[in-house]
This record gives structure tokens, sequence and C-alpha cells, in this order.
């Protein structure tokens, strides 16, 4: 069965080229990446969240400034919905800053009240090593020279002020804002200081966001290896950290729909490689932590690590294994988790019978129509009516995706475990794996979800 | 706001003489015995300086910048010039930030909100910036805010252009807020067969010619003195050219949605006219 159109979607044929049940006798892919078709319910975000709240805003130690009416700052301090950990809380995600842009500052323009705004939060915070600015949608309209603005007030606090175009209304979806970031983090901080000394083995981790802790047990990995991680993009990251990015040996990019950008500009720039690699389940991170080595020359030392890792966890995967073998997942993520844990959950004997990206490309669905089994429905950008259909006729024994999903998959009692922000985590390298395998055994075992089965055939929700 | 109160919105290329003809003409309709406010919408807040006799006032835009929106009273931005015309500028940013456009929504808000549309008024008068740039410069033609709109032109192709794109605004806006072109104004240049083709362009578009007004040095005289010629010579040859421009005006029952032409056909327009060789 090709492309296919969902029973809810009978009112908006254009779906139907989003929806795909994959026949690997075919090489069709879903319609993806652009603009919603009116009418469909999307659940996107845009490029100012892709830009602020994905790739800019894990930087620890900048001032996060978002230039325009205050409701665009809601939710901006706490990480939002993205717990992107850091070892300095203490400023991190603690504070919200916003120029508060009103009427009159539309109407007179925002270049002084932005100005103001910087050196203004820098005196209050005088410990930080930068200022983001993100640009919303008015300011867009208004025209506010915001690179003259920042270059102004950088000459005169002294430390680096990076101004984003991320106006919300550019792009189809949050991805066009990881692409923006990506650039301007690129044109205006990286190569802008050296590092202290270099080594053979100097690595950037490209594309983690530490989500719950995720870079914290990835780099120890590497670090066991006798690699040095010189900087990371962003998770945990210093500013620092990302202008002496360019005198690593390898990137290594994680996060393949949100730093593919800056891999490849540093790689025409400085001649660095990259390798793109998954650090989620046993089979890809041993493979990443390989491939690293084939680079380094550190092949004993990556075994190494594999061994004591793999049986560190191998008899709990193992009894996971036997426990979840049959379970069939559907996966919604904004875009390369979907395909990065296919083969993770495999790995603990879960079965994909549904995948769904937010903002994927055409090589995310690549990646993912590689991996699942014929018979999977594949569908791009879903919205909530989607959702329900497919949780409803599939009745997968759990739902794995974000915030705005939970309540639905817990109305129609279906386990569900947050992918975005995670239940606890951390979920990537080894020990993250029995993090998650704890979690969906918590999720589906809960005994609830019988109880809510008993009601669901009486209830008209 | 009265039911037949007059809404009218004066339009056109910038430099046309839209401010010098709005202020002319309000100033006749004053001799008229008729009851008039006269709102500038343009961030150089120019529009009622003859008026003023000179005097810049505080632009709505200033004093809500200074005082907040919630603070802004009518008697602090409506002035009364010559003639007993009420007299009020917008204002805006200067050239090159912020947002003009949206200037002209507040302002115009905060008019009404400020009951600057009293039962006495017989006119409003909108003396628009230039081209329709940007959404808020279409701000008097939705909304019924105007009813009725003029044109100014002259027989140079430019003026011809903006005022063809001007209709076009008014087509978008025609059918929902219920706006009209009253015809256009020509503030002549001295262009060779001016008169036939701008009455020929009138009638290309769709409406007519409201007034034809010669060009006279008194005009400039007059505002070297701060004054209107109607204040400055009031028995001038100018001034009764500005006072059939009032009469045509009030006499006006040719509204219309007009019907913009082409490039190619204005160029033809200017050709047939010898205006263009």
């Amino acid at each position: 069965m090709p492309l296919t159109l969902l029973n809810c979607d009978k009112s908006i044929p254009e779906r139907k080229k989003h929806t795909y049940v994959k026949d690997s006798t075919e090489e069709i892919l879903p319609l993806c990446n652009i603009q919603t078709t009116p009418g469909d319910f999307t659940e996107r975000g845009c490029t100012y969240a892709g830009c602020m709240g994905v790739v800019g805003g894990p930087v620890k130690d900048v001032i996060h400034l978002v230039h325009g009416p205050i409701g665009c700052a809601y939710w901006t301090w706490g990480g939002g919905t993205r717990p992107n950990l850091s070892d300095n809380p203490q400023f991190h995600q603690k504070y919200c800053f916003s120029t508060d842009m009103q009427e009159k500052n539309i109407i007179f323009g925002g270049n002084e009240k932005l100005y103001n705004a910087i050196i203004e939060s820098y005196k209050e915070f005088p410990e930080a090593k930068g200022v983001f600015v993100y640009a919303t949608c008015t300011i867009g309209l208004i025209g506010d020279d915001i690179k003259a603005v920042c270059k102004q007030a950088e000459e005169e606090i002294g430390i680096k002020v990076v101004g984003f175009n991320c106006e919300g209304f550019r792009g189809c979806s949050q991805s066009l804002g990881h692409h923006i970031a990506n650039d301007t983090l690129f044109e205006q901080v990286v190569g802008t200081k050296e590092p202290e000394y270099t080594t053979d083995y100097d690595m950037n981790i490209m594309g983690d966001y530490n989500i719950k802790g995720d870079l914290w047990v990835i780099k120890p990995l590497f670090e066991r290896m006798g690699i040095r991680i010189l900087s990371t993009f962003t998770g945990n990251s210093s500013i620092d950290d990302i202008a002496q990015a360019h005198r690593a040996k390898l990137n290594l990019m994680h996060c393949q729909r949100s730093t593919p950008y800056i891999c490849e500009l540093i790689k025409e720039k400085y001649g660095i490689p990259y390798i793109k690699e998954s650090l989620f389940g046993i089979e890809q991170t041993s493979k990443a932590l390989r491939d690293v080595a084939a680079f380094f020359r550190l092949e004993e030392k990556a075994e190494e690590v594999i061994a004591d890792e793999v049986s560190k966890i191998d008899p709990k995967i193992e009894e996971y294994r036997r426990k979840f073998e049959g379970k069939r997942i559907f996966i919604y993520q904004g875009a390369p988790r979907a395909w990065h844990w296919v083969r993770m959950f495999r790995e603990i004997g879960i079965e994909t019978i549904a995948a769904a990206t937010t903002f994927g490309h055409e090589e995310d669905y690549a990646k993912i129509c590689e991996r699942v089994k014929d018979g999977t429905i594949i569908i791009d950008n879903p919205n909530a009516i989607e959702i329900e259909e497919i949780l409803t006729e599939l009745r997968p024994d759990i739902f794995i995706s974000g915030l705005k999903e939970k309540y639905l998959a817990y109305k129609l009692g279906i386990p569900f475990i947050n992918g975005h922000s995670y239940e606890t985590g951390p979920y990537a390298g080894y020990s993250g794996l029995l993090n998650f395998a704890k979690d969906i055994e918590k999720a589906i075992f809960a005994p609830v979800w019988s109880m809510i089965r008993r009601r669901d055939a009486k209830c008209n929700y | 706001m009265r039911e037949d109160l007059r809404r009218v919105a004066i339009y056109g290329k910038g430099g046309i003489g839209k401010s010098t003809t709005t202020q002319n003409l309000t100033a006749s309709l004053s001799k008229m015995d008729k009851h008039i406010l006269q709102i500038g919408c343009d961030p150089k807040a120019d529009s009622t300086r003859m008026l003023m006799g000179g005097k810049r006032q505080r632009t709505v835009l200033d004093t809500l910048r200074e005082v907040g929106a919630e603070n802004v009273k009518l008697e602090d931005v409506l002035e009364i010039g010559f003639g007993g015309i009420k007299c009020v500028e917008a204002g805006g940013p200067e050239p090159g930030v912020g947002c003009a456009g949206r200037g002209i929504i507040t302002a115009i808000n905060l008019l009404e909100e400020n009951g600057a549309y009293t039962e006495d008024l017989d006119f409003v008068f909108y003396d628009v910036l230039g081209d329709v740039v940007c959404g808020g410069f279409a701000m008097p033609m939705r909304e019924g805010k105007a009813r009725e709109i003029y044109i100014v032109a002259s027989g140079e192709l430019m003026a011809l252009y903006a005022a063809n794109n001007i209709a076009k605004g008014i087509t978008r806006y025609a059918e929902h807020s219920g706006i009209r072109l009253g015809g256009i104004i020509c503030n002549s240049r001295n262009v060779e067969n001016e008169l036939e083709l701008l009455t020929a362009f009138s009638d290309a578009i769709g409406t007519h010619l409201v007034h034809f007004i010669p060009r006279d040095k008194i005009v400039q005289r007059a505002e070297i003195n701060r004054k209107t010629v109607i204040e400055y010579d009031s028995e001038s040859n100018q001034a009764k050219e500005y006072s059939k421009l009032a009469q045509n005006i009030i006499d006006n029952d040719d509204f219309t949605i007009p019907r913009p032409i082409s490039y190619e056909t204005l160029e033809k327009l200017m050709v047939d006219f010898g205006a263009i060789e």
C-alpha cells in the first residue's frame, strides 16, 4: 500500500502525500519539509523556537535575550519543555530576558530598547560570557537592525553579543531556526578563540543538547577511549567552547537535523571531517565508538570500553528484552530520534509500527524507511486528530512522543513516555538504554491501564 | 459619529502637493461654514502646518510615546486652526526605524477612542503619506474610516503611475469597507495637454476629474508666509480655484470602484497626449 489517506483526513486530501505505509518494493517517501496545509492542525513550532529553543538555548553562560513582545519569551526559562541540563544551573535557564516590545516600541522602532536591554541585563549579570539576541516576528516586520545594535553593544560591554535573525514566520517549521543558529554561530563565534592547548585526540560532539544529562553519559565513553572532547554543540556548552571548536580533529554529529549545516561549514573552512552517528542503544553506540576509534586509531581502547559497558547492562537488557518481546511502538519525534530509536527499540524487543516527525527532511524519512518493516505507517507533521486515529486503529503498546500528545495518549488508555524531555533519563549510551527500558516498563506495565481500558469501550470522550 | 459625516481621504504620489491642496481645500470649506477635522497621516507631520500658522503641533504618537496610550487626551493632540478647523497630526517614527504604518493604525484608533469624531463635524479629512506602501497606510481605507478618496495627481508619468496604484488599493478594500473613489484632483505641473490627459486618465480608470488646479506662484508665497492661499489672499484667482474644488467636492455624487489600468495602457495614454514620446 503506498501513500494513504487517513479517515480523518477526508477533508484535507493533501495529507495523503504526507502519509506512507512502507512497502520495500517501492521507493516512496512521504512529502515533508514544506508549508503546512491550511486546515491541518499542525503541532510545528516556528523558526524562532528552533533557533532559541533547540540550538541556542542550551549554551550555559550567555544571556538569552528575546527581542520581541513579552509573550514570545514565555516558557523560555527553566528549559521550557527542554531540560537541557548544564553544570551552571545557578544561571543557565534560570532567568528569562526579553525586550518586552510594546505598541510604541513597534511604531518608533526597537533598536534603542534592545541596546538598553543588552546593557542592563549585562549589568545585572556580569558573570555572563556573552549575549544571544533572538529576533521574533515583529522585529522582522519593523526591520530593527539587530546586527548593528549587537555590534555596538559588544563594543560597549566587551563580551560577545550575537544577533540571530530567526523571525518566526520564516520557513515552514522550526527546522530553519536550527539552520540560522548554525550559520550565525559559525560566522560569529566559531574560530574566535584558540584552545589553551590541542591534542591529537580532540573531538567535538555536535548536536547533542544534554537532555536530562545525555551528554554526561556520552562524553565519558569517548574520554575513556583517550579522546578529549574539545567542544560540545550545544549541550552544556560554554560560548568559549563553541569559539574553539575549529581546532578539533573530528566532529561527531549526533542530531543530524539540527547540526549538519555547521558541520559542513567547519569542514569547508577548517577541513575538519565529520561522521554521523546514533548514540542510542547498544549496537548504535558501539558502532559510534568503533567509528571514532578507527579515525583516531584507538580500536583496542574502544573495544575495552564497549566490552565493559555491555557487560554491565547486558543481563538486565536481556531481561527487558524478554519482557518486551512482541510489543509494538509508535514513535513521534522532532526528526532524527524517530529513526535513531527504531533499531534501539528492536534491541529490547520492541518493533516500530508507526513513525512520525514534526519537521523531518527527506533524509530523515529515507532513514526511517530503511529501518522499519513493511506495513509501518510513516507520517509527516501529524496533527492530534491523525495521531488519535493511528493510536485508536493500531493500538500500539506504547507511544513515545512529547508533552503535546501525552494526555491524548492517556485518555485513549495508551501507555506513553516523553521522548522529547524524557521521563527520567538520560537515555543515550549504554547506561541510558537501561533508564529507557525502565521507563518503558513502568509505562507499559502500570496497573492503571487495565482499569482505563475496561472503561473506554463505554466511554465517549 | 454622524452618519452623514463626509469621510474623505486624500492620497497621491509623494511631493505632488497633497498637503497643500488639502489645507487649501479645507480652508475653503471652512469659509463655506463647514466643520472640519483634518488628520495628517504622515510621519513628517506637516499636513496642518499652514492651517496652524506654521506651528508644529504635538503629534498623537509623540504623546503616546511620552505618556502611554492610556493617558493620551484629545486636548493634548487636537488644536484649532484657521477657520475653526480641528487639526491633528498622527506623527510617527524617524525615517528608517520602526513601523510608520502601525503608527497610523494606532493613532486613528486612539482618536476614535478619545471621541475626536464629534457630532458637529461635516467633514473629516485624512491626508495620507505618498504611495500606499503597506497595510498601515491603507488604514483610512479600511473599516469605513474614510468613505471617499480623492487622488491628487499631475500630468507626469510617475504621478499617474502612483494614482493608478492607489486605485488598485481602493479596489482591494472597496467590497468590504465600502470605500469609493470620489475623483482625481489635478495639481497642475504645467505639463502639455495636462487637462486632456488627466480627463482621459480619470475616464480610463472609471472616475472623473474633480477639478483642475492651475499652477500659481501665489501658493508658494502663501506657504512662505505660513498660510493657505485662502488666508493669505482670499480674493486671488487661486483662492477661487480652491473654492471651486471645495464646491465640487460638496456637490460630488460620483463615487465609483475604480478599474485600474495596466502599465502599458498608462504609457500609451501618455504617448497619445504627447506627454512622453
